[in-house]
């Protein structure tokens, strides 16, 4: 069976890094990302199954990213998880449409259980 | 005939009012060799003591008047002449004389004789007197009023001058009036481009904005005084001013009636600067928490690791850092609060609670994550309270733990739950170090810390700010009542959405 593919969109190295290693140990596929410019193109080349998403990054911001996925039919059924350390950021993750909202810092049980829940099975 | 003719000319002469003397002037000294009853009368004497005197006998020792010349000049060339003279009773009491003297002369042109004819005009003068004394009194007065009024007025437009704060006085039509100095240099404009100007039409009409209209046209008349009215505008030349303002319509009757005073406060450098505060923190306390995020991950992944192959030491150390990193990222949190309380855009999710219930479940909580303090629990108010119950359960906790923090030598924190009138009271007692009197309303203020407690117990210095305005936005109260040496009392009160004791 094919593993699934989970991809990370956050302008942080270091919870990239974090992350792709707990996943991996978990058996996923990760496709990380630092630069959200690209995300949206790179969704469409990967297909990932469950996208983790950033609020606050430079350039493009977590809410205009989802915004365009949930407004791009290929790709607007993606389960998305809105990571982020600002408070209203669970708010606004819900305005734009998110399956889920992580705080920073997260349990990593929590983002474990929420990935669970939102693949196919 | 003529014997007769005399007597009757004496008779009239004795019935007049005025004083009437005659003088003879061929005689050395020109004594007086007639004098009537009324002069007998005005001058105290007696006819056998007047007869043979020179007239001045009357003036007694006040011999320094200008009037005596006068008299002097007359009698040496025979002229007639009216003064007004100051004499004296037998009595030495003084009375002012109008006299008037004229010569009578014989065939030959000579000078025979002097007539003086006198009144006693003593009442007049004193009236006249009284008036110049009464008049000089009042200018005196009107003088001293006016320096007065000067002095005020001088003194008032110093102050006027001198406020760091815009003042505008307009007419009733929006004409201003006045314009004092700061508002001239904070608006950069100059005293003749302002003064007679309607207000709207300042500076090319740059003036003219509505809210500002509003204020003035609409608000003003029905609402007397406007304070705190906000008003943002951009101006072109000195860009976007945020101003504060206060109008007053001068309503007293009489020659300021309907004018308009407005003093503008410059609130631009102010709320740029709370704003730009406030995006501190938020961004401080979001580029804290992410590396946060990294060594949170980081050690649970090492704690997810097999535990069977790590040494116990190792197990126990990876737990200290996880509750270390809870701790530090609570601070961060508590800072992104502040922030957010500040700028007014925390939300309060407001539904019915049991107030008895969330007390004992804070202490609850507490009780098992800070073993070896006993946290008493009394009272009880079964009423139900409208508000957020996790903002609410914020402030208990908060309380109680500076209960527990600043009290190291006593084990013992008192929490009690009251009814009081309309509220519930939630009271949390410590038997710890006191607060002194300056500090019991600043420690409710953002960052203040008591300078002694800086020193033994670092934190932020936010809690107790955040619980301030967390209970002021349910429109309760907080404070504390406190000895040095004795322990607190922080207290808290919250309106009753109902009682179930009764309904």
């Amino acid at each position: 069976m094919d593993s699934k593919k989970i991809m990370i969109c956050d302008d942080d190295q270091g919870i990239l890094d974090v992350l792709q290693m707990l996943l991996e140990l978990e058996g996923y596929e990760v496709l990380p990302q630092l630069n959200s410019i690209h995300v949206i193109k790179e969704i469409m080349i990967h297909s990932p199954d469950v996208l983790l998403l950033d609020l606050w990054m430079p350039v493009l911001s977590g809410d205009q990213i989802l915004k365009a996925i949930r407004s791009t039919p290929e790709i607007k059924q993606l389960p998305v998880i809105v990571l982020s350390a600002s408070g209203d950021g669970n708010k606004i993750a819900m305005e734009v449409g998110a399956d889920g909202f992580i705080a920073k810092p997260f349990d990593l049980d929590d983002i474990l259980l929420k990935i669970n829940s939102l693949l196919p099975n | 005939m003529i014997n007769e003719n005399l007597d009757i000319y004496l008779q009239a002469l004795n019935s007049a009012n005025s004083g009437i003397i005659i003088t003879d002037n061929l005689q050395p000294d020109n004594p007086i060799i007639y004098c009537n009853s009324a002069f007998e009368k005005i001058s105290g004497y007696s006819t056998d003591e007047i007869i043979g005197h020179n007239c001045r006998f009357l003036q007694a020792q006040d011999r320094s008047q200008a009037e005596r010349q006068l008299l002097k000049d007359s009698i040496r060339e025979g002229k007639e002449c009216k003064v007004e003279i100051r004499n004296y009773r037998k009595n030495g009491q003084l009375f002012w004389n109008e006299l008037l003297i004229s010569p009578v002369k014989n065939e030959e042109g000579l000078v025979t004789h002097f007539i003086g004819v006198q009144h006693d005009v003593t009442e007049r003068k004193r009236v006249e007197y009284e008036l110049r004394e009464e008049k000089t009194y009042i200018e005196e007065k009107v003088r001293e009023r006016t320096k007065e009024i000067m002095v005020k007025e001088a003194f008032l437009s110093s102050i006027i001058q001198t406020v760091r704060e815009s003042l505008l006085v307009l007419d009733s039509n929006y004409v201003v009036l006045s314009a004092n100095n700061h508002f001239l240099s904070t608006f950069k404009v100059t005293q003749e481009e302002t003064v007679g100007k309607v207000l709207f039409e300042l500076g090319n009409h740059q003036w003219d904005i509505d809210p500002l209209k509003d204020l003035l046209t609409k608000i003003l008349p029905t609402n007397n005084p406007v304070t705190d009215y906000e008003v943002e505008h951009h101006f072109q030349h000195i860009g976007k001013k945020v101003m504060l303002l206060n109008a007053y319509r001068i309503e007293l009757e009489g020659q300021y009636k309907d004018r308009i005073l407005i003093a503008i406060e410059d609130i631009t450098e102010k709320k740029e600067l709370d704003r730009r505060k406030d995006d501190f923190l938020s961004i401080a306390s979001h580029e804290l928490k992410t590396p946060l995020t990294t060594i949170k991950s980081l050690i649970q992944l090492l704690q997810r690791m097999d535990p069977a192959k790590n040494p116990e030491k190792f197990t126990t150390s990876l737990d200290k850092v996880s509750v270390y990193i809870e701790k530090l990222n609570k601070l961060i949190s508590k800072l992104l609060d502040t922030s957010k309380i500040h700028s007014g855009n925390i939300e309060l999710h407001m539904e019915p609670f049991e107030i008895d219930k969330t007390v004992q479940d804070a202490i609850d909580n507490l009780s098992v994550a800070i073993p070896g303090h006993h946290i008493s629990f009394s009272g009880c108010t079964n009423a139900t309270v409208i508000g957020d119950e996790m903002q609410i359960l914020q402030v208990i906790n908060n309380l109680i733990s500076n209960a527990i923090k600043y009290a190291p030598g006593s084990k013992n924190v008192e929490v009690y739950i009251n009814n009081v009138g309309n509220f519930v009271k939630i009271s949390v007692k410590d038997y710890g170090m006191g607060i002194n009197h300056q500090d019991k309303i600043k420690i409710f203020e953002r960052f203040f810390r008591a300078s002694d407690i800086q020193k033994k117990y670092p934190g932020l210095g936010i809690g107790l700010y955040v619980s301030h305005e967390i209970v002021v936005n349910h429109k309760g109260t907080l404070w504390v009542e406190s000895e040095i040496g004795e322990g607190s009392t922080f207290n808290f009160t919250l309106p009753i959405m109902k009682n179930n004791n009764y309904g």
